[in-house]
């Protein structure tokens, strides 16, 4: 061949390389996600997107850990060693916080990260072709149930206590999907919040099956978690006759556990259970569980109990012997042993709502409403599993109130309540005893900020309508 | 200046018209050691008589007039010019031109001259790379080339540094520059490369250079050259060097046993007054608590320090840990490298076998490389030629992980206080210490494992075909893989492990990059002007494709594969794409060896970017006035070279990551054995490329023969910068990223140099970079962006401080004190604890922190930076120094502030300067009272943990000595080399840590810090 041709050949050749290229060549697409549009294309990824909403609420730096550990520690009853504990909370016991601190960024952001994820479901639940009406009904209580699950918490954690200003500004209120350009929400007065709560939660309790208790998988929302859930609601909200009635139908058909499975370590559901954070050690940092920080060894094993909270216990109350005395882990302080690990540190689930806190919020309610008896019978359930023989209480009025309420202490530390129990009743704070920072301070003084976390920093800086003067009160 | 220049035109004109007449010229061309030059090429100036000298050197030439200018070229020589002035016989003497490889320069998609290029570019000898003790050729650069950012900020062996080319270009997309590996894009790590396979490196920096380079060029190019064969004999070489690798410097001094007990008492003591105790309590307090505190009790005594909290005189002390001491060590280099190189006029080999060895200055960090290269290349028949250029690369390395984690032991022996013992009387490691609990740095380097593993090969192919003289095609095919393998090993018993029994997790990646080019060529030559075109097609694409898994529950110690576990952890596996094609042309202009122009035009499609973005269109235009070959400056001798250069020119960005314009929903939210998802990325069809436009003018020249100078002055817009814009949390997700807003890089870059030349047994060199660059946001979508220690805002740097600002120590209780900067923006009030500032500074304190207004503090960007260069050589003797600096930058010593705590974190270690805490006795100093779990914030992030970060640094020292040839030629070699080296030997600055050079955000992280090593090696030449 002369060269010429080879030329010509090796040339066009070289021509063709250079226009080979197609469109399609630029269009990819990633293997490991979902874009939106196909996440609600099919009932089972739309159920998937609820199981990730859910994943979020159980993070260590929500409910998993964060919210219920903090939750008693701003309370006198315990408290978080600061030895040994790699200074874990000890900011947040100290009472001490800051606008920019982890712990008030993660509620914050993981919280409106579920609000939204929820939002999407509720929006987009119509849009599923191949789901029933059953699954559709479901998806949109559980997702109603959750978006108000959060709200309570964010508003009880960043706003002033309802009972001391409804009108007070709270939280933002995202009913829906925002787009980017959309003006950023303002702070909300706490009624708003908690009509939106409200609503949501009929809803939900509307819409969610109703089951027989067998069939119930306690880590998911069901109707008796939101009839429970709307008792707290209007408790704070001292609306005495919802939160009883609701209260009722949250425990109803339940049996309470025995004396002997509360001891085992509040590690995984049992009868009574009406909502569990369903924790496994696959997917969790085992060591950022609430055992890690309350069973004596294994994780950080930090908490303490005051003992002028342990004086509070009868000696034959059973749930006295959840403190411990031993020397060769804490010298001075009592170690608690409510909260197990399961066969491995922190593999354990966190019971979340269970029919006990049910029955102290109609002994509360009924006490309110002037029940007495009803009230006593309530509280007289809760007394006599952990104390056989206990008489009932023959108290009335205020000090039937003060008798549940220290009942709520002793049936429900740790479990992430004291914070609130305070906060929403007013109640003075006194720590006293061996807690090693000490406070006494009453709603009327100007300390009771330390009983509302500031809004984040990550938020004011970048919310065009919440500024640092709508800081709150103390920081 | 116009009249001048009409009065040399004139002038040249007329001696020109009155003395016409032909002459003839002899004369003899000898080198500087006076032996004759054969083959030179003379040319009378301006016109077409030329002729070439004869073996002995001899010429003869016919000139057209007595002014006439002779011109003598001869290759590796300084170009000389000689005016006949009427003599008959002119003898010259030409010199050597240490210019010499400047000439000929690599730059985008081909070569050129330095005196016809347009654009602004530097070019780097394998000169820079030779005996340094640095795993890659990054970490060389540093202070040789004006513009060029270079800091390393960690001492892992094996680690890059951060190259930054004029500037931060990007906010929040990539700010590196593109390699360019032999003409072929990459994108994988450079320290695989063995720097001694490198002839050169050219650092393309304006549009003019880089543009070509399209959307990848947006922060500058590095162009990597590979040794390529040679024909003649064949030259085989073997270079060997040992080093011995250390800390840079001793840092901070951090307190030891009896300081720290000390302190803790005074700290127990100060807290119990606070609780108000009685000073009785308050030392009974003191001493009962102490040890629990500190965690032991390092004396023989039950009570050691006496009620003024004092070790009592004869106290025996028993434990004083000097964690540092138990980390650090000194780490022994080996690098050893064989090249072979050879060919003849059909074929050219370039072979190299290359192992590097650094054992780490900490315990279990080091860093082991083995390389292999081919380049060859082969004429086929007259108009084919095809080579290959290929790097086989295996490394593995032991690093510990950095960061705030207790598993980082740089970290851990800052924080562990030395009443602590490595091990316990039995031998055994103790696991107990008040810090990192369980963490034993020492104990982890030997249980632990963290092991990665990198197998690379790099195969770039071509085939070129000319076609005619002028017009050319050339094909090239490069694959880049790389095999990475992660062994993460947490043992059973102490901790990260401890927990689960032992967790071990290995990982894997593939990673692959093709690129495909089609380029073809044509060059056109005539008397006045030549034209070079450059038009084709360029396509590239990388696919990564990971996998990891990993188990828990061990039984047995020490074992990593994952068959030793029980309970499976989850694994996870996924691949990400890009895919990138260009079109793109270029042209070129030489007229009178004169004029230059340049024109380039490049357009790219992106996968990264939505429907309606995903092309973009980047041009350049330059040009070049190379003023020396004027006429009129033929009379200024002392003028060797002049050129002005300007160019102007649009370049892309696409380092945003993979498919970030697409709402998603992320796999992997499981929950309670569900499969979940969430929703992990917002939708943002609209985001598109950053643009930056360029613009570059300078000039270069080369003055009395001895003196090069230059200069230039920069704009670098960059345009719609990619941001990930922080959003309010109703938003769903924390950030998008947007198009966000402009922002300015502007910068003079200087440099010069000067040989110093007495005769052929001595010369010296001196050169000197200074650059300045000044980055400033211009736009903001939104008003301010306020990230970590950081501010970004209209009209300020990117990496802008923005602290509270520290007002030290309030003489009367010893709380800290901030600057309240009250502004009354945002509606605020003047807070109630602010107060007039007890130290005398006229303005307003407070002891609460979050009652201080943040304030605006400088810079982590210096103000200028560069290099200074000085070689002195007498006969076989050659020593060299380079210097680095750097001035006016910040930094943010977080390092340093966990080591000033004041209580905050009791128990944790602190610096020796901690013990000038405030006391009742020592009331003005800038430490704050030390009070167990205290509450005062004094360490939170302010000004007081703000350093100069400015220095000056002996980058590199090296003596060197060359065997003379007469008796290399007895024993049989070709030369023989050996010198001695020392890098980072000594550094000047005022900052408190480590190493001033690190990351550069200006951000201390708890890094091995720098080091310094002192080698000694052999080049020998068969």
């Amino acid at each position: 061949m002369n060269t010429i041709i080879k030329k010509s050949i090796i040339a066009l050749f070289s021509l063709s390389l250079l226009f080979s290229c197609t469109n399609d060549f630029l269009e990819l697409e990633p293997s490991f996600a979902l874009k939106e549009k196909d996440v609600f294309s099919k009932y089972s990824s739309a159920h998937s997107a609820l199981v990730g909403a859910y994943d979020q609420l159980s993070s260590p730096n929500f409910d998993g850990l964060y919210n219920p550990i903090m939750s008693d520690i701003m309370g006198e009853d315990v408290m978080i060693n600061s030895e040994d504990n790699w200074n874990w909370f000890t900011d947040v016991y100290q009472m001490n916080l800051l606008p920019t601190f982890s712990y008030i960024n993660s509620p914050w952001w993981i919280g409106y990260k579920i609000i939204f994820d929820a939002n999407q479901i509720i929006e987009n639940i119509d849009n599923i072709p191949d789901a029933t009406q059953e699954q559709k009904d479901n998806l949109e209580g559980q997702a109603r149930a959750l978006r108000a699950y959060v709200n309570l918490k964010l508003v009880q954690m960043y706003a002033p206590a309802y009972k001391r200003n409804n009108m007070a500004p709270s939280i933002m209120i995202v009913d829906q999907v925002l787009p980017i350009e959309a003006e950023d929400p303002g702070r909300s007065p706490i009624q708003d919040v908690y009509d939106l709560i409200e609503s949501d939660l009929l809803k939900a309790v509307e819409l969610l099956p109703e089951l027989e208790p067998n069939d119930i998988d306690e880590g998911f929302i069901s109707k008796k978690g939101a009839h429970a859930l709307l008792a707290r609601t209007y408790l704070d909200q001292e609306k005495w006759e919802g939160a009883k009635e609701h209260a009722q139908n949250a425990y109803k058909d339940l049996d309470l556990m025995t004396a002997n499975e509360m001891y085992g370590g509040f590690m995984s559901r049992n009868s009574e259970t009406i909502f569990t954070i369903a924790y496994t050690e696959e997917d969790n940092n085992v060591y950022l569980s609430l055992p890690s920080f309350y069973w004596p060894v294994g994780g950080y094993s930090s908490m303490r109990a005051n003992d002028k909270f342990i004086e509070k216990f009868s000696t034959e109350d059973l749930r006295f012997f959840f403190f411990l005395k031993e020397e060769e882990i804490d010298e001075n302080r009592n170690l608690i042993l409510k909260f197990g690990h399961n066969r491995i540190v922190g593999n354990a689930e966190r019971i979340v709502i269970r029919a006990s806190e049910m029955y102290l919020i109609e002994a509360e309610c009924e006490a309110e409403l002037g029940n007495y008896s009803k009230a006593q019978d309530a509280l007289h359930v809760i007394q006599s599993r952990a104390y056989p023989g206990v008489p009932k209480s023959k108290n009335v009025g205020q000090e039937l109130i003060d008798e549940v309420l220290l009942e709520r202490r002793k049936e429900l530390f740790g479990e992430g309540f004291r914070w609130h129990d305070i906060k929403r009743r007013q109640l003075p704070f006194v720590r006293e005893g061996d807690h090693w920072v000490k406070f006494n301070f009453t709603a009327d003084d100007y300390d009771y900020y330390r009983m509302t976390f500031p809004i984040p920093q990550s938020e004011i800086d970048v919310n065009t309508n919440i500024s640092e003067a709508d800081q709150n009160v103390g920081y | 200046m116009k009249n001048l220049l009409l009065f040399f035109l004139l002038q040249s004109f007329t001696t020109a018209a009155l003395f016409a007449q032909d002459r003839i010229v002899r004369g003899k061309i000898v080198d500087e050691k006076g032996e004759e030059l054969p083959i030179v090429n003379i040319k009378v100036l301006g016109s077409n008589i030329v002729t070439v000298s004869d073996m002995g050197g001899n010429y003869q030439i016919t000139v057209p007039s007595d002014t006439s200018t002779l011109v003598y070229t001869f290759i590796g020589m300084a170009t000389q010019y000689e005016r006949v002035n009427n003599r008959s016989i002119v003898n010259v003497t030409m010199e050597q031109d240490l210019q010499h490889l400047e000439e000929v320069m690599v730059v985008a998609y081909g070569t050129t001259t330095k005196e016809a290029f347009t654009g602004s570019a530097e070019t780097i000898d394998d000169e820079v790379l030779k005996d340094r003790a640095v795993t890659s050729f990054d970490k060389a650069l540093q202070g040789t080339t004006p513009g060029l950012m270079v800091s390393s900020s960690s001492g892992q062996p094996g680690s890059a540094a951060t190259i930054r080319i004029r500037g931060i270009g990007s906010i929040s997309a990539g700010s590196a520059p593109l390699y360019v590996l032999d003409g072929v894009p990459m994108t994988g790590s450079i320290t695989d490369l063995n720097p001694n396979d490198i002839a050169s490196i050219t650092v393309l920096k304006d549009a003019a250079a880089a543009s070509l380079y399209g959307s990848r060029a947006a922060n500058g190019v590095i162009l990597i050259t590979t040794n390529q064969g040679k024909s003649g004999e064949t030259k085989i070489s073997l270079n060997s060097q040992f080093g011995v690798s250390s800390r840079i410097s001793d840092g901070y001094a951090l307190m030891n046993s009896s300081q720290i007990y000390e302190h803790s008492w005074r700290g127990l003591y100060n807290r119990a007054l606070n609780d108000n105790l009685s000073a009785e309590e308050a030392i009974e307090h003191a001493h009962e608590n102490v040890e629990g505190v500190v965690g032991f009790n390092p004396f023989s005594s039950e009570r050691p320090l006496g009620d003024d909290g004092k070790v009592i005189d004869g106290t025996h002390l028993h434990t004083n840990t000097n964690w540092r001491d138990e980390l650090y060590k000194n780490g022994l280099v080996n690098n050893h490298n064989l090249n072979i190189s050879g060919g003849n006029d059909l074929t050219k080999v370039f072979f190299s076998l290359g192992y590097y060895d650094d054992t780490g200055i900490i315990l279990s960090s080091d860093y082991t490389r083995y390389t292999s290269k081919v380049n060859v290349s082969h004429k086929i028949n007259d108009f084919l030629t095809a080579g290959v250029n290929s790097m086989l690369s295996y490394s593995k390395t032991n690093a510990p992980p950095n960061g705030s984690q207790g598993s980082n032991p740089v970290r851990s022996v800052e924080v562990i206080n030395a009443a602590s013992p490595v091990y316990n009387d039995d031998g055994t490691y103790n696991w107990d210490n008040k810090a990192v609990l369980d963490f034993n740095p020492v104990g982890l380097a030997e249980k632990d494992k963290y092991l990665y593993e990198t197998k690379r090969g790099v195969l770039n192919s071509y085939l070129n075909v000319d076609f005619t003289k002028s017009l050319s095609f050339k094909t090239t095919l490069g694959i880049d893989n790389s095999i990475n393998k992660g062994l993460n090993y947490y043992n059973r018993e102490h901790g990260n492990g401890e927990g689960v029994d032992g967790r071990s997790v290995m990982s894997q990646s593939d990673n692959l990059t093709w690129n495909v080019s089609n380029l073809f060529n044509y060059n056109l030559y005539r008397e006045n002007f030549s034209v070079t075109l450059l038009a084709g097609q360029e396509a590239a694409g990388q696919s990564i494709a990971s996998l990891s898994s990993g188990v828990t529950g061990f039984a047995v110690d020490g074992y990593y594969d994952l068959l030793w576990g029980s309970q499976p952890s989850k694994p996870s596996s996924s691949t990400t794409e890009w895919t990138l094609v260009s079109y793109l042309g270029q042209a070129k202009f030489d007229i009178k060896d004169r004029y230059y122009f340049s024109g380039s035009i490049r357009t790219d499609g992106s996968s990264r970017f939505g429907q309606n973005h995903k092309y973009g269109v980047f041009y350049s235009i330059g040009g070049g006035w190379r003023i020396n070959n004027e006429n009129f400056m033929r009379d200024i001798s002392w003028i060797n070279h002049l050129k002005i250069r300007s160019s102007y020119g649009t370049s892309g960005n696409n380092n945003i990551g993979n498919y970030s314009f697409l709402g998603l929903y992320g796999g992997g939210a499981d929950y309670s054995g569900f499969p979940g998802l969430t929703p992990t990325q917002l939708d943002n069809q609209d985001i598109r490329w950053e643009k930056i436009s360029n613009f570059n003018v300078g000039f270069e020249s080369r003055l009395v023969r001895n003196l090069t100078l230059s200069a230039e002055y920069y704009i670098r817009h960059s345009d719609g910068l990619l941001y990930s814009k922080p959003l309010s949390a109703s938003k769903g997700i924390g950030s998008v990223l947007t198009n966000l807003g402009a922002m300015d890089n502007k910068g003079f870059e200087v440099a010069m140099s000067y040989d110093i030349k007495t005769n052929s047994d001595f010369y010296s060199t001196i050169g000197f970079n200074i650059s300045t660059n000044k980055n400033t946001v211009l736009k903001l979508t939104t008003e301010q962006v306020v990230s970590g220690t950081k501010l970004i805002e209209e009209g300020a740097s990117l990496y802008q401080f923005y602290l509270t600002e520290w007002a030290g120590v309030d003489p009367s209780n010893g709380k800290p004190l901030w600057y309240v900067n009250y502004t009354g923006q945002d509606g605020t009030e003047l807070p109630a604890s602010a107060f007039q500032d007890p130290n005398g500074s006229d303005r307003l304190v407070t002891s609460e922190y979050g009652d201080a207004e943040r304030v605006r503090l400088g810079t982590a960007l210096p103000t200028v930076f560069g290099g200074v260069n000085y070689s002195v050589g007498y006969k076989n003797l050659e020593l060299s120094l380079l210097f680095s600096y750097s001035y006016g930058n910040k930094v943010y010593n977080h390092d340093y502030a966990t080591n000033m705590h004041d209580g905050q974190a009791p128990g944790n270690n602190l610096a020796a300067d901690a013990l000038n805490a405030w006391t009742p006795d020592n009331i003005y100093t800038n430490v704050p009272r030390y009070v167990v779990n205290n509450t005062d914030r004094g360490n939170e992030m302010s000004s007081r943990f703000l350093e100069d970060g400015s220095y000056v640094r002996l980058k590199n020292v090296t003596l060197a000595y060359r065997l003379p040839s007469r008796l290399c030629n007895k024993m049989g070699i070709s030369g023989l080399r050996a010198y001695v080296s020392g890098e980072n030997l000594w550094t000047l600055t005022n900052y408190k840590g480590f190493d001033p050079e690190m990351s550069i955000n200006g951000v201390t992280g708890s890094n091995i810090p720098g080091v310094k090593v002192v080698s000694t090696g052999f080049n020998l030449d068969f």
